[in-house]
């Protein structure tokens, strides 16, 4: 195992070094897109009239390609009796909360990338792995991803998911906001299935100026807040309630980026002056390692998800 | 030039006819408040600041079941979706389960004078648009259906509304209903009393006279029971018994007339309570003249009965024989007593029956008449709530 370990090491690293140089040369392939665009897209959640469904989920698997149980098994409201994760298999989940009284019905909340326009995944990415695009959504390039994780460390929403079942090149896997249908002017799977529109889509800005609206006009029916419009710098997904989000289990994030651990390491390196070549080659074959190796620790997490 | 005056020749009559347009609008919804529909309190023709969606005051259809389409087949998406065939909508089953609870406005919340409108004409059918302050059409239909069949089915069974494209099967044996005369949800009756049994110490039970509430204070169904969803009455579906309510829940409903916190026995008894009788409660008998008014009409301080006074004056100002029609008491009077001063007949303050020793020494009433009685059965007062 030592011997193998090593072995890979040195090979990684060369490998690591020489397709860094490469794309040292050649700046503006290496440098993750990072761009706010004005007109980036988005999505209002409202919670108050998602009825559970789960047709988003059987939607964006079925989108993307991942397998899937037939249509009809989504009405099966048993998974609602554990709250769930977006995980490799399931880049988006709805969860259930109990209703508040004997007259309401229960809040299903969607949870899946919140595509953030200042994403900590991207600051974190050392290879630039993760691009934020015009339209707004974050995506991921597997050709550039080195299975470091730093992505998944520094998503304050807990999104990124490794696909540690997969011993050959598994990837991360997230909500991608339907990058291969939007760029061809369609809508995102789930955006297209939902029977109730409790997604709509639209310029962000326009989403905001819309929930607003309806904060304004429904006193009753929506809390006086808007998850997502400052969260870490604002998101791309936005949600409305009835309730406080700490109830529906959204994290009490203040209105700063956030700043990824592995940022504070990336900047580091720039800031010693260390020729980053060198350095990534080594950290990059540290990781490759780490990528081709299956953790005991997160053997275990894989399960429990 | 030719081409100017051709665009004007054009666009006159376009103008003058969306001018009319709006004007007719605004004239056939009188005392409607400008702020039920403009966000800004002075709207203009460049930035009218309409609001997505005026509701209250805004809907001016009320229609009998019978009176609407029986069967809507809503085919609006067939090009987009896949899924599921069109669905067959029974809009009279649904009229008809609407009735107590609001009617038709329980789903069409918006209509301004006018036909009846469908709802693609505000909600879109596209869902990529450019309006996204309303939901689309799909999100719209949806919204309503699963407000009252998520409780009715208990889950979000597509199913149950639609055939999966492609299902070679019938239509659902149930909507074949419809298509007989009868009606399909049976009129709801209203009770005459429900009998709650409590465990308190104020007393064994609770009498609700329900029609008495309807009758007698002039509560329509929906005042109660607007927006009710089905499971309140078929109890085939999971639903809370009353036993099981917090104290706070029972109360809720009556609690926005009667004081739930001080008067218990006004309610809680352990003998069957007295129906209302307005005369024995406060001496003030309303059956002559007020019968037909609701409640508020005279206590306007809402949950608060008592305070008034007796005397007709303290409600209706002074009356003299130009502002007061003694018609509608029955008596048309004759020339010599139109003349009259009230008080030259009626001494009391509630001007019951009238002397007539101030002049007359050898009349009374109801022996003489001053003037022309009116037949029984003329009814005073128009219903007025
Ligand atoms: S499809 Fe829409 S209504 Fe159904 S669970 Fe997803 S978000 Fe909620
Ligand atoms: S939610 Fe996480 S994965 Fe998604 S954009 Fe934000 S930081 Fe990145
Ligand atoms: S936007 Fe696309 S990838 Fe994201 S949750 Fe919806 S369907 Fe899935």
């Amino acid at each position: 195992m030592a011997h193998q370990t090593r072995r890979d090491f040195l090979k990684t690293a060369a490998i690591a070094g020489a397709t860094l140089t490469g794309i040292s040369s050649n700046p503006t392939k290496a440098a993750q897109q990072n761009v706010l665009s004005e007109n980036r897209m988005g999505v209002l959640v409202d919670t108050t009239v998602c009825i559970g469904c789960r047709k988003c989920e059987w939607a964006c698997k079925t989108a993307h390609n991942l397998p899937t149980q037939p249509l009809e098994s989504y009405d099966d409201k048993s998974v609602f009796k554990s709250m769930r994760r977006p995980n490799d298999k399931e880049l988006t989940v709805i969860n259930e909360y109990p209703a508040r009284s004997w007259d309401d019905y229960p809040t299903t909340v969607k949870v899946q990338c919140m595509h953030c326009d200042k994403p900590a995944c991207v600051s974190a990415c050392i290879v630039g792995a993760f691009s934020k695009v015009e339209n707004g959504s974050v995506i991921w390039n597997g050709d550039k991803c080195i299975g470091c994780r730093y992505c998944m460390v520094a998503c304050p929403f807990q999104i990124p998911a490794f696909e540690f079942e997969k011993a050959l090149k598994p990837d991360i896997k997230k909500c991608d906001f339907c990058f291969d249908r939007t760029k061809e002017g369609k809508l995102p799977a789930c955006v297209e299935i939902c029977p109730n529109e409790v997604l709509t889509y639209g310029p962000r800005e326009e989403l905001v100026r819309v929930a607003h609206q309806k904060i304004q006009l429904y006193p009753k029916r929506y809390i006086n807040y808007i998850y997502g419009e400052n969260e870490v710098g604002g998101t791309s997904w936005m949600y409305l309630a009835n309730r406080h989000f700490k109830e529906l289990q959204f994290p009490a994030l203040g209105g700063s980026p956030a700043p990824g651990v592995s940022e504070a390491i990336q900047h580091g390196i720039f800031a010693y002056f260390v020729p980053p070549i060198a350095l990534y080659a080594l950290l990059g074959g540290v990781m490759w390692i780490n990528k081709n190796r299956k953790p005991s620790d997160s053997d275990s997490e894989g399960r429990h998800e | 030039m030719k081409k100017m005056i051709l665009s004007l020749i054009v666009a006159i009559p376009l103008l003058i006819s969306a001018q009319t347009k709006v004007g007719d609008n605004h004239a056939s919804a009188p005392g409607l408040k400008c702020l039920t529909c403009h966000s800004c309190p002075i709207p203009t023709k460049e930035n009218p600041c309409l609001k997505p969606c005026p509701r209250e005051g805004m809907i001016r259809i009320d229609q009998k079941p019978e009176d609407g389409p029986k069967i809507i087949i809503i085919d609006k998406f067939k090009k987009q979706s896949d899924l599921y065939m069109p669905v067959r909508f029974s809009h009279l089953a649904h009229a008809e389960m609407s009735e107590m609870g609001g009617g038709c406005r329980m789903c069409h919340h918006y209509n301004p004078p006018g036909n009846v409108i469908g709802c693609s004409e505000c909600h879109e059918v596209s869902r990529k648009r450019a309006d996204v302050s309303k939901p689309d059409l799909k999100g719209a239909y949806h919204r309503h259906c699963m407000d009252c069949h998520r409780a009715w089915t208990g889950g979000t069974d597509c199913n149950y509304c639609h055939l999966p494209n492609g299902a070679n099967r019938p239509l659902p044996e149930k909507s074949k209903a419809d298509e007989s005369k009868k009606r399909i949800h049976p009129k709801v009756e209203t009770p005459e009393k429900i009998l709650f049994s409590t465990n308190t110490n104020y007393g064994k039970t609770v009498l609700f006279r329900h029609q008495e509430h309807n009758k007698v204070f002039g509560f329509d169904c929906s005042d109660c029971h607007s927006n009710e969803s089905c499971v309140k009455c078929h109890k085939a579906q999971k639903t809370i018994e009353v036993s099981k309510l917090s104290a706070a829940d029972k109360h809720k409903k009556c609690l926005e007339c009667h004081d739930t916190k001080s008067s218990c026995n006004m309610c809680h008894s352990n003998k069957e309570t007295n129906a209302f009788d307005h005369m024995a409660k406060t001496g003030f008998d309303n059956s002559k003249f007020h019968g037909e008014l609701a409640c508020i009409r005279c206590h306007t301080t809402k949950g608060k009965f008592t305070g008034l006074s007796p005397d007709c004056n303290s409600c209706h100002g002074i009356w003299t024989q130009s502002n007061f029609n003694h018609k509608i008491t029955g008596v048309v009077l004759d020339e010599t007593h139109s003349g009259a001063e009230c008080k030259d007949c009626h001494q009391e303050k509630n001007f019951a029956k009238p002397v007539c020793t101030n002049c007359h020494d050898d009349k009374s009433f109801p022996a003489n008449v001053p003037g022309k009685l009116i037949p029984k059965g003329w009814i005073p007062i128009k219903k007025n709530k």
